[in-house]
C-alpha cells in the first residue's frame, strides 16, 4: 500500500512539472510589436502650449519638443505659428518637401536651425532624430497615459 | 637502451635555425600549432597565416590587404539617426526572422554628457581578420572566404553548439530556426554581391550615408580614403580582443 | 572476478563475453522488489526527461529553454560540464590504482571505471539536448574537422575516452588486467586531454574576459580530480549501504586514501578560487563586473553558500573532522560537495556570459549585466541525466555484485 502511495506521489510530482512547463511555455509567447503610427503627438503638460511631436515621415523618429522650445527657451507661439508651421500637429510631414534639403534652404526647422539662431540643421543629428527607439518610447508613454 | 638514446642526443649538433628556409620554419610551426589545437592570436598567428597581415590597428593600416576585394564597411557614426531603414532592408533581403538580427543600431545615451546626449551606433559582423568564431567552430561551418575575406556560413555543417555565438565579441550571431543553423551578416554575399551587385542592402538603404561599403584594397574606393587618413579619428570596436575587425568607425 | 563464484560460469575455464552477458542478465533478474522499484522509478524519470527534451526539440530550443542570443550557454552546458568533470575525475583517481599500480587504490577501481562510463554517457545525453542539430555532429565532426577548435578536440577525444573506458571495463570483467591497464592508460590520456580542452573551450575565447587565460584548463583538471574523489566516496559508500554488506579492510583503506587525496585537491581548489578572485578584481572592467556580481550580486548566494560553503569548506572540514577514518562523515562531506560542485559549474558557465557585449559604450539596448534563469525543460534534462546515473549505478551494483576486485 505504501508503495502505491509513493508511486502516486511521484506521478503527481511529474505531472506537476509538466504543468509548470506548459504554463511557462504559454507565458513565453512574444509580445506582438504594435504597428507604428504615422507619428506621435504626446502632451507632456498643458503649460508648454503644445505637445511633443514625433514625426514618422520621411524618416521615423524626429522629435519637436514644445516642452523645450516653449517651456525652457520661452519662445512665443508666433515665432513659428503659422508662418513656418501650421497649428495642426504632424501636418508638415505630409508635404513632399519636408526633408533635410528644405531645412538647409531655411524652410521649416531650418528657419532657426541655420547655425546662427540655433545649431545648424546638418549638425548634431541625434539631438532631434530620436530614432525608431525614441519613437517607440513615446508610443509607450502615450499608451500608458491613455490607460490612465 | 637509455644509454643509446643519451649518446644519440649528445651526438646531435646544433644545426642552427638560420639555415632552415623560412618556408620550412613556417610549415613546422603550422604543424605544431595544428596538432596542439592551439592557435595563438595576434603575433603568433601572423607567422603562420597571411590573413593576419590585414589591418587592425593604426600602425598596421598601410601594410596591405590579403583579400581581393577586401570587403570592408566604414560608419560615419555621427550621421546615424536610427531610422532603421538598414535593418528593414536587411530583414527583407536576407530573410532575417523577427527574433534575430544581422545588423542593429545601438543607442548610446548619457544624461551627463554635454550638449548632445545621444549617439546611435550601428553594429554588424566585423568580418574580422582573426575571427574568434572561425577558430572556435568545430566543423568549419563558419569560415573566412578565401577570396573576399567575408566570414560566411556553411549552414548545412552547423551543429548548433553555439560556441561561435559565445566566442563572438560583437554579438553578431544568432540561431536561425528556419535554417537550423547559426546565421550572421555575410555582407549580402549570398543575396546581392554574388549576383553582381556592388553594395550591401543596408548601405543602399541608408538615407544619411552612414554606411560606406567597399573594397579596402582599392586605393580609389571611398572606404580606403576614409580609413587611410589622419585628420579624423578612425577606430574599431573592442580592439583588445585581437580579432582585427574590418568594420571601422569614423565621424563625418 | 565474479564469474568464478557464478554458477553459470563455474565450469568455464575461459570466460567468454557472451557468458558474462548471460550471468549479468541472470543477476539482474534476481533483484529484490525495492531494487526494481528504484530502478523503475529512475527509468521513469529518465523517460520523462527524454520526453521533455524531445518536446523542446520539437517546439524549438528558443521557446523551450532559458538561453538566448546573448547568453547561449546555460544550465545544460553546466550540466554537461558537471557530468564530464565527474567522469574524468573518476578516471583520474581510479587510474592511480590499476594503471599506476598503487595497491591501496585498487579496490575502488572497478566501480570507478564503471561510473566514469555512466557519467560520460549522462554528459552526452545532456549535450544531445543542448546542441541544436545533434544528428549532424558525427557526420561533420568527421568530414569537416577544424583542428584549431577546442570543442572539436574535446568532442573527439571524449569519443575516444568513452571507447577506451568501456573497453577497459569489459577487459576488467574478463580479468585481462594487462590489456585493461593499457586501455585505462589510453583512456586516462584521452580523458585528461579532452578535459583540458573543455577548459580551453572557455579559456580561449578572447572576447570573454571572465574565462580568458590559461587558468581554465588547469583549473578543470584540478577540479576533476576533486569531483572524482567526491564521486568515489559517495557511490562506494552508497553501494555498501544498499547491499548492507560490511566493507572489508582493503576497501576501507582505499576510501581513506581517496579521502586524503580529496582533501589535497580541495585545498588546491580553494587556492585556485582565491587567486581567481584576486586577479579578477585587479583585471579589466568587464572581469571586475562579473566577479563583483559573483561576490556580492545575484550570484553571491550561489557562490558563498554553495560553491564555497557546500563545495569547498564544509567537505574540507568534515574530512578533517573524520580524520579520514569515519566513513559516515566522509560520505556526508561528499553529499555536500556534490551539490556544491553543481553550483560551481553553473557559476562558471553563466557568470562568464552575463556581462553585456557593449557595456562600456553605455548602450540603452542591453543592461550592463544580463540575466539568465533556466527553464523547466533545461532543469528536467539535467534531472533526467542524474536519474540515469542513479539507475545505472543501481543496476551496476546489482549486476556486477558490488564491483568486487580480487587482488592477485
Amino acid at each position: 500500500m505504501r508503495k502505491v502511495k509513493v508511486l502516486a506521489g511521484t506521478m503527481i510530482l511529474l505531472l506537476g512539472f509538466t504543468g509548470i512547463a506548459f504554463v511557462s511555455e504559454k507565458n513565453k509567447e512574444e509580445v506582438a510589436i504594435p504597428e507604428e503610427p504615422q507619428g506621435v503627438v504626446y502632451y507632456e503638460s498643458e503649460d508648454f502650449g503644445g505637445p511633443e511631436i514625433v514625426y514618422a515621415k520621411p524618416v521615423r523618429g524626429v522629435l519637436f519638443s514644445h516642452k523645450y522650445h516653449v517651456g525652457e527657451l520661452g519662445l512665443p507661439c508666433e515665432s513659428c505659428h503659422n508662418s513656418i508651421f501650421e497649428m495642426q500637429a504632424l501636418k508638415s510631414q505630409e508635404n513632399p518637401d519636408f526633408n533635410m534639403e528644405a531645412l538647409y534652404k531655411g524652410k521649416y526647422c531650418g528657419a532657426c536651425h541655420n547655425g546662427e539662431s540655433a545649431f545648424a540643421s546638418n549638425t548634431k543629428c541625434a539631438t532631434c532624430h530620436i530614432g525608431v527607439k525614441g519613437l517607440r518610447e513615446y508610443m509607450k508613454k502615450l499608451a500608458e497615459k491613455e490607460k490612465k | 637502451m637509455f644509454r643509446g638514446i643519451k649518446e644519440w642526443l649528445l651526438s646531435l649538433k646544433n644545426e642552427g635555425v638560420e639555415q632552415v628556409p623560412d618556408e620550412t620554419k613556417r610549415e613546422f610551426l603550422k604543424i605544431g600549432l595544428i596538432i596542439t589545437g592551439v592557435f595563438a592570436g595576434g603575433s603568433l598567428f601572423s607567422v603562420v597565416s597571411k590573413v593576419a597581415e590585414g589591418l587592425a590597428s593604426p600602425e598596421e593600416l598601410h601594410k596591405g590587404y590579403p583579400y581581393k576585394p577586401h570587403y570592408s564597411m566604414v560608419f560615419k557614426l555621427d550621421r546615424c539617426i536610427d531610422c532603421e531603414l538598414c535593418m528593414e532592408a536587411c530583414r527583407k533581403t536576407n530573410h532575417v526572422p523577427d527574433y534575430g538580427w544581422r545588423t542593429m543600431i545601438l543607442r548610446r545615451h548619457d544624461e551627463t554628457a554635454l550638449d548632445q546626449k545621444t549617439l546611435f551606433m550601428p553594429i554588424l559582423c566585423n568580418h574580422c581578420n582573426n575571427p574568434p568564431c572561425v577558430r572556435a567552430c568545430p566543423t568549419k561551418a563558419t569560415y573566412k572566404d578565401k577570396k573576399t575575406g567575408i566570414v560566411r556560413m556553411a549552414y548545412y555543417k552547423c551543429l548548433g553548439c553555439k560556441t561561435c555565438m559565445v566566442a563572438c565579441p560583437y554579438n553578431a550571431r544568432y540561431f536561425n530556426e528556419e535554417k537550423h543553423a547559426v546565421d550572421k551578416c555575410d555582407f549580402c554575399w549570398e543575396s546581392r554581391l554574388s549576383k553582381g551587385m556592388t553594395i550591401t542592402a543596408c548601405a543602399e538603404a541608408c538615407p544619411a550615408g552612414v554606411r560606406i561599403f567597399g573594397d579596402l584594397s582599392d586605393p580609389g574606393s571611398e572606404v580606403y580614403q576614409l580609413v587611410h587618413q589622419l585628420a579624423k579619428p578612425v577606430w574599431v570596436l573592442k580592439p583588445e580582443t585581437g580579432a582585427r575587425p574590418n568594420v571601422f568607425y569614423t565621424i563625418s | 572476478m565474479s564469474e568464478k563464484k557464478n554458477p553459470v560460469a563455474t565450469e568455464a575455464e575461459v570466460t567468454t563475453f557472451s557468458q558474462t552477458w548471460l550471468s549479468s542478465l541472470l543477476e539482474f533478474l534476481s533483484g529484490t522488489k525495492a531494487f526494481y522499484f528504484l530502478v523503475g522509478l529512475s527509468a521513469l524519470v529518465v523517460l520523462l526527461a527524454a520526453m521533455f527534451g524531445v518536446n523542446a526539440m520539437h517546439i524549438g530550443f528558443r521557446h523551450a529553454y532559458g538561453v538566448y542570443r546573448e547568453i547561449p550557454w546555460g544550465l545544460l552546458i553546466s550540466g554537461y560540464v558537471f557530468f564530464v568533470v565527474t567522469s574524468t575525475g573518476l578516471c583520474i583517481v581510479s587510474s592511480i590504482g590499476h594503471v599506476f599500480g598503487v595497491k591501496s587504490f585498487i579496490p575502488i577501481a572497478k566501480r570507478s571505471v564503471y561510473l566514469s562510463v555512466v557519467t560520460i554517457v549522462a554528459g552526452f545525453m545532456v549535450i544531445f539536448f543542448d546542441v541544436e542539430n545533434p544528428f549532424r555532429l558525427p557526420i561533420w565532426n568527421t568530414l569537416s574537422p577544424n583542428f584549431t577548435s577546442n570543442i572539436w578536440w574535446m568532442g573527439t577525444l571524449y569519443g575516444a575516452y568513452l571507447f577506451f573506458m568501456t573497453l577497459e571495463f569489459i577487459l576488467l570483467l574478463l580479468e585481462k588486467h594487462r590489456y585493461a591497464m593499457l586501455s585505462g592508460l589510453l583512456g586516462l590520456i584521452s580523458g585528461v586531454a579532452a578535459h583540458s580542452n573543455l577548459g580551453a573551450v572557455f579559456g580561449m575565447l578572447h572576447g570573454r574576459e571572465f574565462w580568458y587565460g590559461p587558468y581554465m584548463p588547469i583549473y578543470f583538471i584540478a577540479s576533476a580530480a576533486a569531483s572524482g574523489c567526491t564521486a568515489i566516496i559517495f557511490f562506494t559508500y552508497l553501494g555498501y549501504k544498499i547491499t548492507g554488506e560490511r566493507m572489508d579492510r582493503a576497501m576501507e583503506m582505499s576510501l581513506q586514501a581517496v579521502g586524503k587525496i580529496w582533501a589535497l585537491f580541495l585545498a588546491v581548489l580553494m587556492f585556485f578560487t582565491t587567486w581567481k578572485l584576486i586577479t579578477g578584481l585587479a583585471g579589466g572592467e568587464g572581469k571586475v563586473l562579473a566577479i563583483k556580481e559573483l561576490l556580492a550580486g545575484k550570484y553571491a548566494l550561489n557562490f558563498w553558500l554553495f560553491e564555497v560553503g557546500f563545495g569547498l569548506l564544509i567537505p574540507f572540514f568534515l574530512l578533517l573532522l573524520s580524520g579520514f577514518r569515519n566513513l559516515n562523515q566522509m560520505f556526508a562531506a561528499s553529499v555536500f560537495a556534490f551539490i556544491g560542485i553543481f553550483f560551481m559549474r553553473v557559476d562558471l558557465v553563466v557568470v562568464g556570459q552575463i556581462v553585456s557585449h557593449f557595456f562600456e559604450y553605455k548602450v540603452t539596448d542591453f543592461p550592463v549585466l544580463l540575466k539568465y534563469s533556466p527553464s523547466i525543460y533545461e532543469i528536467m534534462v539535467v534531472v533526467g541525466a542524474t536519474a540515469f546515473c542513479i539507475m545505472a549505478f543501481l543496476i551496476g551494483e546489482k549486476v556486477f555484485k558490488g564491483h568486487k576486485t580480487e587482488i592477485h
